[in-house]
């Protein structure tokens, strides 16, 4: 091997173009695959998807907008005819039919709506497939988030979906496992850093320090073979372990950060957290209140995604079409970045969250005596 | 709870809970010796540990699943009929709002003028139908909420929010629900993936058993050769999955008069756990008035089956993938080292 290398290295200057060309594409493989090529892969699918969406969803036509039209005007000649026949003078005959003739065209429009008409009667559907909903939507099929609030209504459209889905969410699953490993890895090195202040040579050996004398205490409040076995091993695990390690910790200047268990406490503090500053951030924004920003922002997190509230739902209904773009972008941040969040906690936990479980398990063992 | 039963007997028990003290540490010392008492004691401490045992295998997980959503259906159900949804009173006051409207209107013009007519009605029912779709984006979709939520479709609901579906066609409305909605799901999701790896592994090695078993049928064998492991091919679970899709496809597409690229789509994105929520059977409104809501249920069925499903296809691929990927890996390690040995023949015969 370490001859090989030296080969190589003394061949780099007289190497052939091609060696050159063939290191270059390897080495952008293996660049695609690693973390920042993951998530270029990940933003690049969904952008890929959201020109694909619009040129198949914004090319066809609304199909809703002149039936409505055609209806709204055949309830107008009813109005017409109903006037005409029993004229303006029994005012009560003339509201209670009226009011059943506005019944009929309002269950006409309630299914309308649900088909997916928006009081827009212009013909332009790309406002709903802008490149921003597009963006959205691809985001939150990859993400089985699934909103529900744009959907697809073309054949192709739907077609488009199914394989995008199958080929998508594999790969945001692997963008989660390998940004979750790394945040995992760097918000260790960042804990251990700033809070254990394993760092610094002064505090760590203070800590071994103290951590030997309590010890020492246990040792001599229980005596030798007073200590019942089971305490040893499941209240105390870390202070027989832990010697060592202190020794070693105030021999050897540097440390591993990734043998640093961070309580699960913190995990689920920044997991709230993330929840909270969201929730006030789209309540600012959308003003919605802080329940409902709450509730938003846990149903897409846990990718449930009723997508009863969805951001921009306001510019919809006002009718002001330019801010919305940013709320989507803002959105779609909001989601990927938090859900790296949450692989990440979930990575840091599951150690802790296993080494707590056998406690309890042993625990509970000893507690119903099975000796097995 | 042992120790608590043993202080409400009063008196009487407290020597026998002296003398288990006793035994118990000298059982535990000594490993020996048992009375009557102590194993009448042991067998029901047997009889939970081996009700715990049951609740943690596949039968017991799919209960509790099951259990679980029944809970969370009567809850929303009784959260969300408290009140009903002020959307609707808003609607009829609306409605008669603009008959009046329309009244002055045909005042106004009487019958005279049908263009100008026809042109001030069209406007009106324009503005109508415009403060419509605000309060169908509010939540009003024409239904009381009794209608609503019935039992069948809270069941729905609950499911579609322990699996993370979402399908959104029927949300919580009062802040309660959400409260409680938020509530459910931290509790039902870790439920879920229990029953998901469970249910997967269950049916991985149900499924390896068939085939296995089909394999050695169909191919002739050896006697002397010994039985080997047979690796379930990721095509076969590719099959089933497809087959449940297409039965699914079909199924939905003759009940609720869906095109078939429709049902299909609604199955992928069911399975996938998307859920749109554009199609959801039994959830248009006619089927509501009707009644029939065991379309829901059959719905319900064929969800949790189908995610049993796709857990053990997960569960087989995952072998199947791993060793792929090894020789991927091999064979690229390979190719790479052979094409670097023709590189540096090429190089060399260059130089030379």
């Amino acid at each position: 091997m370490e001859r090989q290398r030296s080969l190589r290295r003394r061949r780099r200057a007289e190497r052939p173009l091609a060696q050159k060309i063939k290191d270059c594409i390897r080495n952008f493989i293996a660049f695609m695959f690693s973390n920042v090529g993951i998530i270029g892969l990940v933003v690049g699918y969904a952008i890929a998807g959201a020109f694909i969406f619009m040129e198949i969803e914004g090319s066809a036509e609304k199909p809703h907008t002149t039936n409505i039209a055609k209806n709204r005007e055949q309830t107008a000649a009813s109005f017409w005819n109903l006037t005409y026949t029993t004229n303006v003078l029994d005012k009560e005959t003339w509201m209670r039919n009226v009011s059943q003739i506005l019944l009929d065209y309002q269950s006409f429009a309630v299914d309308a709506i649900r088909d997916g008409y928006d009081g827009t009667d212009d013909t332009d559907y790309s406002k709903q497939w802008s490149f921003s909903g597009a963006f959205l939507y691809s985001l939150t099929v990859i993400t089985t988030i699934g909103y529900g609030n744009i959907v697809p209504r073309t054949a192709w459209g739907k077609v488009a979906t199914i394989v995008y889905a199958i080929i998508g969410m594999p790969l945001f699953l692997l963008y989660l496992s390998n940004i979750g490993d790394i945040m995992a890895r760097s918000f260790k090195w960042i804990y251990a850093t700033c809070y254990l202040c394993k760092g610094c040579p002064g505090v760590s050996r203070r800590r071994a320090e103290r951590r030997r004398r309590r010890a020492e205490e246990i040792e001599m409040e229980y005596g030798l073979g007073g200590v019942p076995d089971w305490q040893l091993s499941d209240e105390h695990p870390v202070s027989d372990g832990s010697d060592d390690d202190a020794v070693t910790d105030i021999s050897e200047e540097s440390f591993d950060a990734q043998t640093i268990t961070v309580p699960v406490t913190i995990c689920l503090t920044m997991m709230v957290g993330y929840i909270v500053g969201g929730a006030m951030l789209f309540a600012k924004y959308e003003s919605w209140d802080l329940l409902n920003g709450s509730y938003f922002c846990f149903i897409s997190l846990s990718t449930i995604g009723f997508g009863d509230l969805v951001p921009g739902d306001k510019i919809y209904s006002s009718g002001e079409g330019f801010d919305i773009e940013l709320s989507f972008i803002f959105c779609s941040m909001y989601l990927m970045l938090g859900m790296a969040l949450i692989a990440m906690c979930f990575n840091l936990m599951q150690e802790e969250v296993i080494h707590k479980f056998r406690t309890t398990v042993s625990t509970l063992k000893y507690i119903c005596r099975c000796n097995r | 709870m042992r120790e608590t039963t043993a202080m409400h007997n009063g008196a009487s028990w407290a020597r026998t809970m002296e003398r288990e003290r006793y035994y118990r540490s000298s059982v535990r010392s000594r490993g020996s010796s048992s009375t009557s008492d102590i194993a009448a004691r042991q067998k029901i401490i047997d009889c939970c540990r081996k009700l715990v045992a049951f609740m943690c295998t596949q039968v017991g997980v799919g209960g509790l699943v099951v259990g679980y959503t029944v809970v969370g259906a009567f809850t929303f159900q009784y959260i969300e009929t408290i009140e009903e949804n002020p959307a609707l009173e808003k609607v009829n006051r609306t409605r008669s709002r603009y008959a009046y409207i329309l009244w002055e209107i045909a005042n106004e013009q009487n019958v005279f003028n049908e263009t100008a007519f026809k042109q001030n009605v069209s406007g009106a029912l324009k503005r109508y139908q415009d403060e419509m779709v605000v309060f169908m984006k509010k939540g009003y979709d024409g239904r009381t909420v009794q209608d609503m939520w019935s039992i069948p479709a809270a069941l729905m609901f609950s499911l579609s929010i322990i699996t993370m579906i979402g399908y959104g066609n029927m949300v919580p409305r009062t802040p309660w629900g959400k409260g409680v909605t938020v509530l459910y799901a931290v509790f039902g999701i870790p439920l879920y993936i229990l029953y998901f790896m469970n249910m997967g592994e269950v049916l991985a090695g149900t499924f390896r058993w068939i085939y296995t078993w089909l394999y050695e049928c169909s191919t002739e064998r050896d006697e002397d050769e010994p039985p080997r492991r047979v690796i379930v091919p990721s095509s076969a679970s590719l099959w089933v999955i497809g087959g449940y899709i297409a039965t699914g496809a079909i199924m939905f597409a003759q009940w609720e008069q869906w095109s078939y690229l429709d049902s299909t789509y609604f199955c992928v994105t069911s399975l996938c756990k998307i859920g749109l929520g554009d199609f959801v059977p039994g959830a248009n409104i006619n089927d509501f008035k009707v009644g029939s809501q065991t379309k829901l249920v059959v719905n319900f069925v064929y969800m949790l089956v189908g995610l049993g499903l796709v857990a053990m296809c997960y569960n087989l691929m995952r072998e199947e993938i791993k060793i792929k990927v090894k020789e991927m890996k091999e064979d690229m390690g390979q190719c790479l080292e052979d094409t670097k040995m023709r590189f540096i023949s090429c190089a060399n015969k260059c130089r030379s």
